[in-house]
């Protein structure tokens, strides 16, 4: 498998030499092609972090890579479809996905609907995560972007309403997005992964979505802010083990939310080779679970400051401050069985605090490479997926966790 | 003694002032008229606000306010495509391939077609409806038309692209006298001020007015045009 990723990149890299855009026709209309292969590895000095093993030696378990096609039908319409597939540590397992295929028609600048399986709007980089090639950093702060539970948030089957406003220059300029949709989670995502420790095994799991997002680019030039909101109706169903009686074989497994809501508000200021971001996500979860004769309430609460300076033409330079709280209430049979409750988020279960230095280095206009060091507070190991997972860590967890992150990724 | 020294210490300023405006004029007159629009003639336009240059270029429109639909060509790299970077679209070269990647690899747009000569721009735009690029000023440009980038579409004016402001002078300043003055500004293709013409207004205004607008540098154009201009002098303290 590796060798196939290997082909693939050399493949990028050389269609990356031949310009920008790789297109041909069909019926007179230009198809372009585009794709991107990436290769991590991680280091970490105490727990194995994101599902890898990565203390001692490190893991290389980190891969991912995407190809689209795209074609402009008319005036007004486009489609294209993107494959995804990845494999980091014990999630995507190369798996490939249908990422993105949807038909987007623009009547107008300030209205416009795209229509089949479209990627999320929600804060500055959810629809764009996978893509560190275009950014300073190989991994967004986790604390409001968990790249374990990038399916939650990545895309959704339906359609979305978006356009923008430009007013006048006193005013600035106001971009909005509605969408509506169904989320479908792989089994081999984050969600699953986490509740298989407690042997839970789901033959489905997604959830109903609909949301927006509003943004407006101020007079004040390089200003940008922002607030998305998504809510969700999720519903999962398979088997697990009682957790009442654990040698009594597997019982049916049903969980619904309750109340299942995201709210993210964000700023961003660009100005000449600096940018600096900042995003706070609230992610409040009120489910019902193990076929209703228990409830669990968790809210996750995130939010990062970050800044990148271009110190030369192929050298960029990024910092950023990552804050991650979690508190997990139970009720019902899983309370009367002593299920702990978490509240205290200055224990290191419940947080993860991770200050990120960062370096991107561009060989040429489509290779780069990052490196990139974490200093973990914490390791937050509660009923949510945050990077930190049992079935790594069998031993437990130790309270600080540094990493460094190297990756190359090619793109054309 | 300290009369003197009061008057060196002025000399300097207006030394250092003058030095300075030099290095301003020289700077911004060498950027002048150095990028020009151009545009296949199917476009009818025949010039474009320069916030929908940015939004044709940034792929937030597929059509002018005519009508007409329009596709962005890029230069690889060169003067001209840094300056057209820098003026029209606030950003670098590395920002600008970033923002059109987020977008094809989120599905939201294409990547524009980009040449590495001014000549295979020239060409593409002649041959392709809707095609609109840019050039650098000197580059022949035969087969298709050139764009004027005005402030407000079609039936505007030029863009101004540098103002120096007038210094206010220091007597009128003293007594609390305001005022404004007209002028009539001669613009050259390459943008910038080939005569100064005074339709009204006080004097001692008017020669910091005339000094000041012949530093102005416009957007290029496709002929000599004139423009109004009103500079306020609002009564200060």
């Amino acid at each position: 498998m590796h060798r196939r990723v290997i082909e693939l990149a050399l493949l990028c890299l050389c269609a990356g030499q031949a310009g920008w855009a790789q297109e041909f026709k069909i019926l007179d209309r230009t198809v372009q092609i585009h794709g991107f292969a990436s290769q991590g590895f991680v280091h970490t000095d105490h727990n194995n972090w994101l599902t890898m093993y990565t203390s001692h030696v490190g893991s290389g378990e980190f891969t991912d890579f995407a190809a689209n096609a795209s074609t402009q039908i008319n005036d007004h319409l486009r489609v294209g479809a993107q494959i995804y597939d990845r494999n980091l540590g014990n999630l995507g397992r190369w798996h490939p996905s249908l990422d993105w295929a949807f038909a987007d028609y623009r009547y107008k600048p300030w209205l416009g609907i795209r229509a089949g399986k479209v990627e999320t709007v929600l804060g500055l980089y959810n629809d764009a995560q996978d893509l560190d090639f275009v950014r300073t950093f190989a991994l967004l702060p986790q604390s409001v972007y968990p790249t374990d539970v990038r399916d939650a948030t990545n895309a959704h089957a339906g359609g979305d309403l978006y356009g923008s406003i430009s007013l006048n220059r006193h005013l600035g300029t106001f971009s909005y997005t509605a969408y509506a949709g169904h989320r479908s989670d792989s089994s081999h995502s984050g969600y699953p992964y986490l509740l298989s420790q407690w042997g839970t095994q789901f033959q489905t799991f997604g959830a109903l979505q609909y949301g927006g997002d509003l943004r407006w680019k101020t007079p004040i030039r390089g200003v940008l802010i922002g607030a998305s909101r998504l809510n969700q109706d999720t519903e999962g169903s398979g088997t697990s083990i009682n957790p009442g009686n654990r040698s009594g074989g597997r019982i049916p497994y049903y969980e619904c939310s309750k109340a299942d809501w995201m709210n993210q508000f964000y700023g961003q200021y660009t100005f000449s080779r600096i940018k600096i971001d900042s995003e706070y996500r609230r992610y409040l979860r009120d489910q019902s679970i193990f076929s209703g004769t228990s409830v669990n309430i968790t809210d996750v609460r995130g939010w990062y400051v970050s800044g990148t300076y271009r110190v030369a033409k192929r050298l960029e330079l990024g910092s950023y401050y990552s804050r991650y709280t979690i508190t997990s209430v139970v009720g019902g049979a899983l309370l009367r069985i002593g299920i702990p409750q978490r509240t205290d988020t200055s224990l290191p279960e419940n947080h993860i605090y991770d200050k990120v230095v960062a370096a991107r280095i561009d060989l040429n206009q489509f290779w780069n490479v990052h490196v990139e060091g974490h200093f973990m507070d914490g390791y937050g190991s509660g009923n949510y997926p945050n990077g930190f997972y049992l079935q790594v860590n069998p031993d437990g967890f130790q309270p600080t966790t540094n990493a460094l992150v190297l990756k190359t990724s090619v793109s054309f | 003694m300290k009369a003197e020294k009061g008057e060196h210490a002025m000399k300097s300023h207006k030394l250092l002032s003058a030095l300075a405006a030099v290095v301003l004029f020289g700077s911004v007159h060498a950027l002048a008229g150095e990028v020009k629009i151009i545009a296949n003639r199917s476009i009818n336009a025949d010039s474009i606000a320069a916030v929908e240059l940015k939004e044709v270029f940034l792929q937030d429109r597929k059509s002018l306010s005519d009508g007409s639909r329009v596709e962005p060509v890029l230069a690889k790299n060169g003067a001209a495509h840094e300056i057209f970077l820098r003026r029209y679209l606030g950003k670098s070269d590395a920002a600008l391939r970033n923002y059109y990647r987020t977008m094809v690899f989120t599905g939201t747009g294409a990547m524009p077609k980009s040449f590495a000569s001014d000549r295979e721009i020239v060409a593409y735009v002649a041959k392709t409806k809707g095609a609109i690029g840019y050039v650098d000023m000197d580059t022949p440009v035969e087969g298709v038309k050139i764009l004027a980038i005005s402030n407000s579409g079609n039936k505007g004016e030029p863009m101004l692209l540098t103002r120096v402001e007038p210094e206010y002078p220091e007597t009128l300043r003293k007594l609390g006298i305001g005022g404004s003055v007209r002028l009539q500004l001669t613009i050259s293709p390459q943008g910038s001020v080939k005569s100064v013409a005074v339709l009204g207004g006080n004097p001692i205004f008017v020669e910091v007015a005339v000094k000041a607008a012949k530093q102005w540098v416009y957007a290029a154009w496709p002929s000599q045009t004139t423009v109004e201009v009103t500079i306020p002098f609002p009564p200060r303290p």
